[in-house]
């Protein structure tokens, strides 16, 4: 088991250093960059072209990666040119939003697809099964954003239960953290549940039709123990690498869902780096997505040896 | 009555019908409360240096714990702030300010004229780079005179001089030199003032609280005990967010036009809405082909329909423009010279011009953008003009601008205090932003006219036949004038007019 860890963890690191990589070539194709932004519309293209030679921008793009990542490997992930933050502080202040909002939206998401994925299964081909696929179908047709804004009119507006933008820290008051989290958290569960519900569906069917199924049913196990202990087990391989690869998507990826609620996340700080062609922000925030994005799929990796003992002894 | 007092109240009276208050001056002030506003935008930081200019969200944040030597009155005249009274050389090209004695910055350090000549030194050092340079190339130093006495020297006569520097804006407000000193890098977002409040935390992105600064000089300001200001992007959302009772004021614009009206509709809540000077215009390259041909021009101007195109894309609320001044201006022109819209007569001009007339026009790769160019299209189809649409990024606008790559760009005469900044940037031959290229030395004459003549009247009909000369040539067309909106609780008193899209709720209170 140790080494196949050590294996898995070795694997990460060229895919931290492509990720950066690309990222630094995508960013230098966007047009313009920080001294045009920094000098603004009115600026000649001598001062312009002035400020970028003193920002080392006109080095030959290989070397400026070359000195972000040395800095990066003594620690120093730089500081943006135009806040004065350094990126530790922008990204360890907005990801802990980003990370809760994740958490709980996939959490949600779980509890609303696994119930259903398991009763769908049960009664595949059912009225009850078709109307559940159907609904499940119609929900990712739906936008985001739109589910957004008919929470916050139904939830903030009419109802008045719920805030409708904004975050308060755990730390000042959990009720009121949690509150702020519960509709951007469905949101995100609404439009997560779906996938899920029809991915681990789909599995628990095949399951079902195995022999060892039959075999417990003809021991007498109740339905229920049968469901949970001996189908939906080996049934949720599939269900953990889609939701692991989701959560990695929304650590960055909550953008819309954080910009309408106002969340201060990942997304948005992102955002408005790819806007200002803060490229030191935007290289950290991609760095710090990247490690979760490989993190989440490491633990993946791990489950499914937990889940499947074959994938352990690197038999499968 | 005078005519701004005249226009202020036809805005203020349906309003004041539909919310069902009669307008009754003077009310009584009450103290205490915390107010919450969202804007738009995210605040990046306040360090001239770092930031190069505020938008609106700073200027907002600013007007709360920055402050500058004038302020502008509601009847658009330089009133004092940190600055008690000035005078001008006979020339207009030295002006001397008179500052108000014992301010302090709120971290204890003395205001004086020393601390004015260190924030604008900073700005100017070619050094540093500041974008902000740019706003005050006119300006050749300022020194301190004595400790409170400071002198504006310029290159250029202004005779408007006090009232250009009433915006809380990155070359205007003043901050601590100590603060600035000592925090470096830090400064951008620990800044210091000497405004009615101090800034007690920001989380970025989330929110910014201000309170109460208890060493104000003017000790019966602020009203409020606390302000908080919430970067709120989504529009509807932020609509939401004042509906529910989460803000007291939100940003708004035209763009937002469905929301406005329902705000208007709804008692609890009032629109204030303010129209500026300057406006959303476009300058033609006079130098290509075949917009080098005045009748192709004037035939592009009169082919567009503006209160068709405020319908398509602001239902009806963004206001067509004739000239570059706007109403929120002083200068006021019986006869702008403004082309009517006649497609008609427009299609009629492209016939005799004779050649097909197909051109690129510039717009920046944004939803509105791409909305906006293609309604032009749509306009211009109709008079047998073809139009391509160019898209590129905010980022590759002003380069493409600077070196006349366009055939036709979109562009805003920015609301100043007064037309002449602005007005020489756009207009005068020699100016790197002459976009349209065109060089005439009556607009020049003009242009010099106004800048170094005190009396408003004159300097109003210079102004008019410049509008008349450029409407005529057609080299630059006006679209919809600078508005502002803020939509607000009823309960929300004590916010002036919102000068140049300034939301200021430096003085306001709760009824």
């Amino acid at each position: 088991m140790a080494k196949f860890i050590g294996r898995r963890l070795v694997y990460l690191l060229p895919v931290l250093l492509a990720v950066t990589l690309l990222t630094f070539l995508v960013a230098s194709l966007l047009p313009g960059d920080l001294a045009s932004t920094i000098l603004g519309d009115q600026a000649t293209p001598e001062k312009v072209a002035a400020l970028r030679a003193q920002m080392g921008l006109d080095l030959p793009i290989w070397q400026r990666y070359g000195i972000w990542l040395w800095d990066v490997l003594h620690g120093d992930l730089g500081r943006s040119f135009r806040t004065g933050e350094t990126v530790w502080d922008a990204v360890t202040a907005r990801l802990p939003v980003s990370l809760e909002l994740m958490v709980i939206g996939v959490a949600l998401a779980l509890v609303i697809s696994i119930p259903l994925a398991i009763v769908c299964a049960v009664k595949s081909g059912s009225a009850l099964d078709r109307f559940f696929t159907g609904l499940a179908f119609g929900k990712l047709s739906l936008p985001n954003y739109m589910v957004a804004i008919l929470l916050i009119y139904l939830f903030a507006v009419e109802l008045n239960w719920l805030p409708a933008t904004g975050w308060v820290p755990f730390a000042e008051d959990p009720l009121a953290n949690l509150k702020s989290f519960i509709l951007p958290a469905l949101t995100i569960a609404f439009a997560e549940w779906p996938v899920l519900m029809r991915v681990l569906r789909s599995d628990m069917i095949a399951t079902l039709q195995e022999d060892y199924i039959a075999m417990a049913k003809a021991k007498g196990l109740r339905p229920a123990r049968i469901l949970l202990v001996h189908a939906l087990k080996p049934s949720s391989l599939t269900l953990v690498t889609v939701a692991g690869i989701n959560i990695g998507r929304l650590i960055g990826g909550a953008l819309i869902v954080e910009t309408i609620f106002a969340l201060p996340g990942i997304g948005r700080l992102l955002v408005g780096a790819i806007y200002a062609r803060d490229f030191i922000i935007l290289q950290g925030v991609v760095l710090f997505v990247a490690l979760g994005f490989v993190m989440v799929n490491f633990i993946v990796d791990m489950l499914y040896a937990v889940l499947d003992p074959r994938i352990r002894h690197g038999r499968a | 009555m005078t005519s701004i007092a005249s226009r202020l109240f036809k805005i203020m009276l349906p309003l004041a019908a539909v919310a069902g208050v009669a307008a009754s001056p003077a009310l009584a002030q009450k103290k205490g409360g915390t107010l919450t506003v969202g804007v738009e935008l995210d605040i990046a930081g306040f360090d001239p240096l770092k930031v190069g200019v505020y938008d609106t969200s700073p200027n907002i944040a600013a007007s709360l714990f920055l402050e500058q030597l004038t302020r502008l009155g509601d009847d658009g005249k330089p009133k004092p702030s940190l600055a008690l009274s000035w005078s001008a050389s006979e020339d207009y090209k030295v002006w001397t300010y008179k500052l108000r004695p014992d301010v302090k910055f709120s971290d204890g350090t003395p205001f004086n004229a020393e601390a004015v000549a260190y924030n604008f030194n900073r700005q100017k050092d070619p050094k540093n780079n500041c974008r902000c340079a740019f706003y005050i190339a006119n300006t050749l130093s300022v020194e301190a005179k004595d400790d409170l006495t400071v002198v504006y020297t310029l290159k250029d006569p202004a005779v408007n001089h006090p009232a250009l520097l009433t915006r809380p804006d990155q070359n205007s407000t003043i901050h601590s030199p100590t603060a600035i000193q000592t925090k470096g890098d830090d400064y951008n977002r620990n800044p210091v003032g000497t405004g009615p409040f101090v800034i007690k935390s920001w989380t970025a992105g989330d929110r910014m609280v201000l309170e109460k600064n208890p060493g104000y000089w003017d000790k019966n300001k602020p009203n409020l005990d606390r302000v908080v200001l919430r970067p709120l992007p989504d529009a509807q959302s932020r609509f939401a967010s004042l509906v529910s009772g989460e803000t007291d004021v939100v940003w708004a614009d035209e763009y937002e036009a469905d929301n406005i009206a329902r705000a208007r509709k709804n008692n609890a809540l009032k629109v204030l809405e303010y129209v500026g000077s300057g406006a959303g215009v476009a300058a033609i390259n006079t130098k290509v082909p075949p917009l080098d041909d005045v009748r192709v021009r004037q035939a592009l101007v009169m082919g567009l329909d503006k209160k068709k195109i405020s319908q398509a894309l602001t239902n009806g609320l963004a206001r067509p423009a004739t000239n570059p001044y706007g109403e929120g201006s002083w200068v006021k022109c019986k006869d702008d010279g403004a082309l009517p819209t006649d497609p008609k007569k427009a299609a009629e001009l492209i016939k005799e011009y004779g050649k097909p007339v197909q051109f690129k026009m510039l717009f920046t790769a944004t939803p509105r953008g791409r909305a906006t160019s293609q309604v032009y299209q749509q306009l211009w189809k109709q008079i047998g003009v073809d139009m391509e649409i160019e898209q590129v990024d905010q980022a590759t606008f002003p380069p493409r601008a600077f070196q006349r790559k366009f055939d036709i760009i979109g562009w805003r005469i920015v609301d100043f205090p007064d037309p002449d900044v602005q007005m020489f940037a756009n207009f005068y031959s020699k100016s790197p932003l002459n976009l349209a290229n065109y060089t005439n030395p009556e607009l020049d004459k003009l242009l010099e006219e106004s800048r170094a003549t005190p009396d408003e009247g004159r300097r109003t009909e210079a102004y008019c036949a410049i509008s008349r000369l450029l409407n005529k040539e057609a080299t630059w067309f006006w679209v919809f004038q600078n508005s502002y909106y803020a939509m607000t609780k009823a309960k929300v008193q004590g916010i002036p007019k919102l000068y140049g899209g300034v939301i200021d709720v430096s003085n306001a209170w709760l009824d």
